[in-house]
């Protein structure tokens, strides 16, 4: 599969097959765009006037990346090595939150049902059963997650400790992580996560009025001043240690790039900003706000440049891909493996394939209280993968992406192996402006 | 070539499919499983003898 593409007034031509990447000019890529089984993302224009020679020159480079198998390379038909050993688990340890969160996927921390605490004979239980599914596999990885996992800190802490009390009687490791939004994030909470915990996930939305316009309290009060001086003095005791700083954006904040660009400047270095996932009419991400929002990544690819060549760079998750190296292939077709590798348990001990099915009965597939896990729908999910997703064969991002979220799927197409086409878009063109930088970053350096 | 200039190309793909890499949904950010930007930790590994501590 071969991509032709322009950014900030560059031409680029991505062979995923390769996963090569080459800067040309414009007749190039117009002329490799005019090829069958090319796609092509570039800006009004016919095909180029060229003399006989000169077209022939361009064929010679074509034929000449072809011959090194660097352009329309074959591509892997290999099905992934899925092993039925489990990785990951994701501990639903609090389905109860501090804050109310307009747009929030798990009904304020309630997913729609009793709010609850995990205890820890629970969470025992979970690490016990992660540790026996996990075979020879040396490394598991254990997220806490909520509602706010902080507020169910003391199970959270007896966790940590038996996991890593467990792990080494096997000779295996743990790494932990947890998601919060920062409001319990002080003292020896803070002291103790920065510790223990391999990676951090800070939900903060970017400006405050931004933030304080869907991240309320119970009594409706804005979330920012709360929150920010809390995860600011977390990051700077953080040293070398990863974290992220999360944002969501919504249809009120399309110029999102604004609110990276100010959490870059309180000094944040690891950034990730997400669309939201609501069917909330007026925060909700629709068709037709995609150019609006491609535009915007391509303001952030020039800002996030300019900082970089100015010596203040920081990192935002979708930009910062390796071509060159990265996982496998049998990874990168293997989709995102909720419900095979990875399961989220729930504070009662049910299991689900991932934290954004939870609840829904029709995917509970057992329970660390015992039994089997439900055959039918692990077997559902594991042969799911990037040859079974619908539209991901002629897509040029496929090996990046890997298929896309399983549950977004489902919930915006009763499928999870037909791919949401508005996360698609954004997930191109975020996947586009990478390249861009990366290619403007290999020129200077 | 004048009129291509290649900027990446991979080493070497390899198709190890060896199951040590991090599961992606755990990555970061829950909703994006964005796979090109995870690493291969058997690779990690074999270049940062930390790592296996």
């Amino acid at each position: 599969m071969v991509h032709v593409f322009e950014n900030h007034g560059q031409y680029y031509i991505f062979d995923s097959g390769s996963s090569s990447l080459h800067a040309c000019d414009e007749a190039a890529a117009r002329l490799l765009a005019a090829r069958e089984g090319v796609s092509s993302h570039l800006p009004a224009g016919g095909a180029p006037a060229l003399s006989a020679e000169e077209r022939a020159d361009y064929e010679a480079d074509f034929a000449e990346l072809k011959g090194q198998g660097l352009l329309f390379a074959p591509e892997t038909d290999a099905r992934p090595a899925k092993s039925d050993k489990v990785k990951a688990l994701c501990l639903h340890i609090c389905h109860d939150c501090n804050l109310r969160c307009k747009y929030c996927f798990a009904d304020e921390g309630a997913y729609h049902a009793a709010r609850q605490f995990m205890s820890f004979e629970t969470a025992k239980r979970a690490i016990d059963f992660l540790i026996e599914h996990s075979g020879e596999r040396r490394v598991l990885e254990t997220d806490f997650f909520g509602g706010e996992p902080l507020m169910n800190f003391d199970v959270v802490k007896q966790t940590v400790l038996y996991g890593k009390e467990e792990a080494a009687k096997r000779g295996k490791k743990f790494l932990f992580t947890l998601t919060t939004n920062g409001l319990l994030l002080k003292g020896e909470i803070a002291d103790f996560l920065n510790e223990e915990f391999e990676n951090v996930v800070l939900s903060l939305d970017g400006r405050p009025e931004v933030h304080d316009a869907v991240r309320k309290t119970a009594n409706g009060r804005g979330s920012f001043d709360l929150c920010f001086e809390n995860i600011r003095e977390f990051v700077k005791k953080r040293g070398d240690k990863k974290y992220y700083v999360r944002g969501t954006f919504t249809a009120k904040n399309l110029d999102f790039s604004k609110d990276v660009l100010f959490l870059a400047d309180c000094g944040f270095a690891s950034i990730s900003m997400e669309p939201v996932v609501t069917d909330i009419p007026e925060l909700a991400i629709r068709e037709e706000h995609l150019p609006r929002i491609c535009e915007e990544y391509d303001v952030l690819c020039g800002e996030y440049l300019r900082r970089w060549r100015e010596g203040r760079g920081f990192g935002f998750f979708h930009f910062d891909i390796d071509l060159e190296g990265g996982p496998c292939l049998s990874k990168r077709v293997s989709a995102c493996g909720a419900g095979n590798e990875y399961f989220s348990v729930l504070p009662n001990g049910d299991i689900y394939p991932c934290h954004q099915f939870a609840g829904d009965a029709a995917f509970r597939m057992g329970s660390v209280y015992g039994g089997e896990l439900d055959a039918a729908l692990r077997g559902r999910f594991c042969t799911s993968c990037l040859f079974t997703r619908k539209t991901c064969d002629t897509c040029f991002a496929k090996y990046i992406c890997s298929g896309g979220c399983s549950a977004n799927n489902y919930h915006f197409n009763g499928d999870i192996d037909q791919p949401y086409a508005i996360t698609c878009a954004m997930m191109k063109k975020r996947v586009e402006c990478a390249m861009h930088i990366l290619a403007e970053k290999k020129k200077e350096q | 070539m004048n009129k291509i200039k290649t900027i990446a190309r991979p080493a070497a793909r390899k198709v190890t499919g060896c199951g040590e890499c991090r599961s992606t949904c755990q990555s970061a950010c829950k909703t994006s499983c964005t796979v090109g930007n995870q690493s291969c930790e058997r690779t990690g590994r074999e270049n940062d003898p930390e790592k296996n501590r």
